[in-house]
């Protein structure tokens, strides 16, 4: 009799009330285990205790059994393939993943909808715009976990978790995003080429590590810098009030991406001109996003209030908005041990403002010196 | 004590600093609850009011679903803080004047929208992941210092005016 198959005799003992009990007297590691709870609850970090709580370097099991459960000796192996802790771990996924919970909101209820006042038709056409790009790139943080969470063994359960509230959240931010643009007369404006390039480099990466530096470190650090903008420049209280609750999640994204990138190279170092090659592709393409007036020029637009008062001010006002964008990019990456302000591929124009050099390779005009 | 009784005095905003930072105290306890449920938190940030002789310093600090808001701090308090919010008295004044004629900040005074440009707020971190904090927590610091516009003390306006 195989462990796999009906064992017909168990169930003829089980009739006659001959229960097998091996699971009740047999190694129970986690006996008498008594998990406090903290201010806020019986929290992920408060669970991690005794064996449950030693997260392997590299998974000892293929499998979905818990850490700390007696697992079988012939469970079966279901392809996990991202089987060390560095690869996705962050110091900070327990208290993020609890934060997230914690911090839901729905872009049903809580975005004053009623109260969306008529606009000027410039500035409804430039907040729909901004809103279909939003739209379009928010689901990539949704598709991207989704597509390597099943890889991930379940010993680094933590991290999946945390995975899939960046699914959900992802999820309301293009459902915001796309009620704001049809709520208030402007509509869902252009889709273009270049942002989907950046959204394939990211879904078509060939590793976790390639998609979590352009899509945590990159992609969402400049996505948190626009909806901080976004607040700055809303036309009403409504948008004001999608666009911080946008800001409280995508922060979440970017601290994971930031405090995994520092964990991993904090495991291995030798990994750090590859992260760099990925950042270089990525910033290529993120130059290409600069250029594409379908992407700037609404926010340059709400900024100065008129499409007069955009074209008086030029690129002036919108320096502020992507100075911001530029040097929080670089802080981030500083900070995960990674610096990139000598040999990033942002051309010239774009790091105007900032103290950043780089290495005259990007798309733009070299630097020099 | 936070109270909600109409008949004490409502802050003023020329009562100075650390007026209005015992008022966002009165909030952080009378409001609790509502603060609480906009989700748990981890946020220590220092905020200065800089006048043109020193510099007030107070502590936000955001501890799960607890609020607490310091007096102002002496020069060794004023340290382990995740990121420091700054501006100089007259802004500060204009946000709380703000706060308190519109019943909570328009879109022009909210705490991002005056710091995003680094003027005439200026968010500082040695820690982007400290100063992305306040970001992650906007909703909740926001709310809290919108409930100036709510709330009554029962302290007395000339104890705690500025010299
Ligand atoms: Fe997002
Ligand atoms: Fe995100």
């Amino acid at each position: 009799m195989t462990a796999n198959a009906l064992d017909v005799g168990y169930l003829e003992r089980l009739k006659q009330g001959q229960l097998d009990l091996g699971w009740l007297r047999g190694p129970t590691g986690e006996w008498g285990v008594h998990a406090k709870p903290s201010k806020v609850g019986l929290t992920l970090r408060d669970i991690a205790t005794g064996s449950y709580g030693e997260v392997p370097d590299v998974a000892t099991a293929r499998s979905m059994a818990p850490r700390g459960s007696a697992i079988d000796p012939d469970m079966p192996d279901l392809g996990y393939t991202i089987n060390s802790k560095a690869e996705v771990w962050s110091d900070n996924v327990m208290e993020l993943y609890e934060e997230a919970v914690s911090r839901q909101w729905s872009a049903t209820r809580d975005i004053p909808w009623t109260e969306l006042p008529e606009l000027d038709p410039d500035l409804e056409h430039a907040m729909s715009q901004l809103c279909t790009v939003l739209s379009e790139v928010e689901m990539v943080a949704s598709d991207f976990p989704a597509k390597w969470l099943w890889r991930i063994n379940h010993q680094f359960v933590e991290a999946k978790m945390f995975l899939c509230t960046q699914c959900m959240d992802e999820a309301r931010h293009t459902e915001v995003f796309r009620k704001r643009a049809l709520a208030n007369g402007g509509g869902l404006g252009q889709a273009k080429s270049v942002v989907e390039r950046f959204l394939a480099l990211i879904l078509d990466a060939e590793s976790y590590d390639e998609g979590s530096a352009l899509m945590h470190l990159l992609g969402e650090g400049i996505v948190l810098s626009l909806f901080r903008a976004g607040e700055l420049i809303a036309p009403s209280p409504v948008e004001k009030r999608i666009f911080r609750l946008c800001m409280q999640d995508e922060a979440r994204h970017v601290a994971y991406g930031t405090m995994h990138l520092r964990f991993r190279l904090n495991e291995d170092p030798s990994l750090a001109e590859d992260y760099h090659a990925y950042l270089d592709r990525g910033e290529d393409i993120i130059s290409m996003l600069f250029s594409t007036p379908e992407v700037v020029e609404p926010t340059a637009i709400l900024l100065a209030g008129s499409v007069e008062a955009a074209t008086q001010m030029g690129a002036s006002g919108s320096d502020v908005v992507r100075r911001q964008i530029i040097e929080e990019y670089f802080q981030r990456c500083e900070h995960a041990g990674l610096p990139r302000r000598h040999r990033t591929k942002l051309p010239a124009v774009l790091l105007e403002g900032t103290d950043a050099v780089g290495s005259g390779a990007g798309t733009g005009v070299p630097t020099g010196a | 004590m936070a109270t909600t009784t109409s008949d004490l005095p409502a802050l003023g905003a020329d009562d100075g600093p650390d007026a209005w930072f015992e008022a966002l105290a009165d909030v952080a306890r009378g409001e609790a609850d509502r603060l609480a449920a906009l989700g748990i938190a981890d946020f220590r940030l220092l905020v200065e009011v800089a006048s043109e002789t020193d510099t007030a310093r107070y502590g936000i600090v955001l501890d799960g679903y607890d609020v607490t808001v310091t007096h102002r701090l002496g020069p060794q308090e004023a340290s382990s803080f995740d990121a420091v919010l700054r501006g100089e008295t007259a802004s500060w004044q204009e946000l709380i004047e703000n706060i308190l004629a519109n019943g909570g900040a328009d879109i022009a005074h909210s705490l991002n929208a005056l710091s995003i440009a680094g003027w005439p707020l200026q968010l500082s971190s040695d820690d982007p992941v400290g100063r992305d904090k306040f970001f992650r927590y906007a909703e909740t610091l926001q709310a809290l210092f919108d409930g100036i516009s709510r709330v009554r003390s029962t302290r007395s306006p000339t104890t705690v005016r500025e010299p």
